[in-house]
């Protein structure tokens, strides 16, 4: 059996990054695998996107063979401290997990560790095709990443450090771990994903991401010297308007290596619809990975 | 109180640029007016003259009237510990490696520093109006929830149950039945961890009644000031508008109204229905036509989003054009605001409390 796929979806705020990760995980269980969608942030972006506004923290099934979850910190501190640290026979649990609710909250490492431990479990666990994480957007993002190896040089021995040297080993592993960035082609988005992707790559915190260009827009078929002779009015303004945004497009799509294009959808209403119409877009174009981990 | 203007909202909106375009035309129309911004684009930042200057306000060099300052959240937690503990205490808190993790990254911390920096700006008196940007952390909320968040913190329940419900003197740390508890808890995490945390926030602790004094004063400015709501009409920024209003509401703060960035001329919503006249070339006829029609449906969403936006919490609606490229100098900034009926709202505040001379 092929192991479970772990695929982060992040990128700059505003660039659609939930949109993505909720059209990733719609496609994917369109072509029959079992997936498991996490939203790691706070925003509730992808529950709204799976139209599923409040998602709990135990799988629901949102549509056939797509279970949505999104991170709730009090829960995946028990199960941490329940599955994965094996808490000794005895000890009063209830109040060292009070304990280490507010340490979650100071100690550095601690809440991001425990933030990206839940999509590791639900790797190891093996009970997905894919587990698709709507990750927060990229600084954050790099954080957790980069929790695990600050949890290993604070704590000098002990299960902790052993849980986080076999996270850091599954988030490292490209036969089980993809990240995508999500970035729209204008400056803003295309330069910090560019500084990111240094930032992923100096400090190796995963395998090379992928960068999906989302909002891109057709080409009209009109050029610059077409406007001259559009007369003022709507007409002319929405004109002249495409072919500004054409043109600041083709500078800054050029201006980064992606993989994938995606449309921009204008006059679309819902975050439900987009992400449907996105999942339409995208096909099997993610798909070259898929069993790719066997 | 200084007429302090906030302006919130998801991430990605264009909060950052709005702040500075409106800090920018009240400059303009003669009110002496700071710009807090949290994390501004290499292109702001250049704009306001502010790439390598610390929290302290700067003059914009070709702008009379406008300052600019970008938050340090380290530098302004130092400040805090040297304002409000006790020296001996302000001295240990200060070296102690989580006291710079939690600065660097304890969510609220950069909400609450924000905080802490705007009331700071009232004060001084210094300003006929301030603009606060806000930090993106809880979509914009923690900025609002900082001061009673911070409040928690040093009066936790950890703390409580560590100490029992009085301040302990250092020497008797922690009380009999804590005690085998955290040595189980350092056993299980294979560290002296949460010991060390806890004398941490015992000595956070020793703090606790000047910083929830500090923070009820932070929540009245944040009470009186003028919230503006930024967003975009797509549908995730809507989205997070909506639960913005309904969290905002929770905590009794009734935004005074909400800019739509980005927004296409509602003309085109009808134009696009009506035949075209003047292109003789019926080729290009129809691109432009097409073109129209399909930027129509885009502002005929945007129409739709706020004014169901505007009709469910009761606030106005400024809409701010969509301009491409992106503003990039501050008289770019001050044409994206200079139009609505924002600035002149905004502008009688300032005038309304200016003394006269």
């Amino acid at each position: 059996m092929a192991s479970t796929e772990l695929i982060f979806i992040s990128g700059k705020g505003g660039t659609g990054k939930s949109a993505v990760a909720a059209a990733l995980a719609i496609s994917r269980a369109r072509s029959g695998q079992r997936i498991l969608a996490i939203d790691m942030g706070q925003s509730l972006g992808l529950g709204a996107h799976l139209r599923s506004p409040e998602l709990p923290y135990r799988p629901v099934e949102v549509r056939p063979g797509l279970h949505a979850i999104s991170m709730d910190r009090a829960h995946a501190l028990d199960e941490y401290l329940k599955l994965q640290l094996r808490v000794p026979q005895g000890a009063p649990t209830r109040q060292l997990a009070g304990a280490l609710a507010v340490l979650a909250d100071t100690a550095p490492g601690v809440r991001e560790i425990i933030s990206i431990g839940k999509p590791v479990y639900e790797q190891w666990r093996g009970e997905w095709d894919a587990v698709v994480v709507d990750a927060p957007s990229l600084g954050q993002f790099q954080s957790y990443l980069r929790a695990p190896t600050t949890i290993s040089t604070i704590v000098p021995s002990g299960n902790v450090k052993a849980q986080s040297e076999r996270l850091e080993a599954t988030l490292l592993d490209p036969g089980i771990t993809s990240v995508v960035i999500v970035a729209n082609p204008a400056e803003l988005p295309v330069r910090e994903t560019a500084e990111s992707l240094d930032v992923f790559s100096d400090e190796t915190l995963c395998p090379p991401p992928t960068v999906v260009m989302n909002r891109m827009l057709d080409e009209s078929g009109l050029s610059a010297s077409d406007l001259a002779q559009l007369p003022a009015g709507s007409v002319s303004d929405a004109a002249t308007m495409q072919v500004a945004l054409e043109g600041e497009q083709r500078t800054w799509s050029d201006a980064i290596e992606w993989s994938v294009r995606l449309p921009y959808l204008r006059g679309v209403l819902t975050p439900g619809e987009v992400a449907e119409q996105l999942a339409d877009a995208l096909g099997d174009r993610m798909d070259e990975r898929a069993g790719g981990a066997a | 109180m200084t007429p302090t203007i906030i302006v919130t909202g998801a991430g990605g909106v264009g909060k950052t640029t709005l702040s500075a375009a409106l800090a920018s035309a009240l400059a303009q129309r003669g009110h002496k007016t700071l710009v807090l911004t949290i994390d501004p684009a290499k292109r702001l930042a250049d704009a306001l003259g502010i790439r390598d200057l610390g929290d302290e306000p700067q003059p914009v060099s070709d702008r009379t009237g406008l300052w600019a300052a970008m938050l340090d959240v380290s530098a302004s937690w130092e400040a805090i510990i040297h304002r409000y503990a006790e020296p001996e205490v302000g001295d240990r808190l200060l070296v102690n490696p989580y006291f710079r993790a939690i600065a660097d990254r304890f969510p609220a911390a950069q909400a609450y520093a924000a905080g802490e920096r705007m009331a700071e700006y009232i004060e001084s008196r210094s300003y006929d109006m301030i603009v606060v940007d806000t930090p993106p952390s809880g979509g914009g909320i923690d900025f609002f929830r900082a001061p009673a968040t911070t409040g928690d913190l040093v009066s936790g329940k950890l703390l409580k149950w560590l100490t029992g419900s009085n301040m302990p003197g250092r020497n008797i740390l922690y009380r009999f039945t804590a005690r085998p508890v955290l040595r189980i808890a350092d056993t299980v995490l294979g560290g002296p961890m949460l010991s060390d945390v806890a004398d941490f926030l015992i000595d956070l602790r020793t703090m606790y009644d000047a910083l929830s004094n500090r923070s009820r004063t932070i929540e009245r400015y944040l009470r009186a000031a003028h919230t503006i709501v930024a967003t975009t009409a797509d549908p995730t920024p809507v989205h997070e508008t909506r639960r913005f209003f309904r969290e905002l509401g929770g905590i009794e703060i009734h935004p005074d109204g909400i800019i739509f960035n980005r927004t296409l001329p509602r003309a085109w919503v009808t134009d696009a229905e009506r035949p075209i006249r003047g292109i003789d070339d019926p080729a290009l006829r129809a691109l432009a036509k097409a073109n129209l029609r399909a930027w129509a449906g885009e502002a005929r969403r945007q129409e739709d989003a706020a004014d169901e936006i505007s009709v469910r919490y009761g606030v106005e609606v400024h809409p701010v054009a969509w301009v491409t490229p992106p503003p990039t100098t501050l008289d770019d900034l001050e044409d994206l605001v200079s139009a609505t009926k924002l600035i002149d709202e905004l502008d009688a505040l300032g005038s309304a409390e200016k003394p006269r001379s």
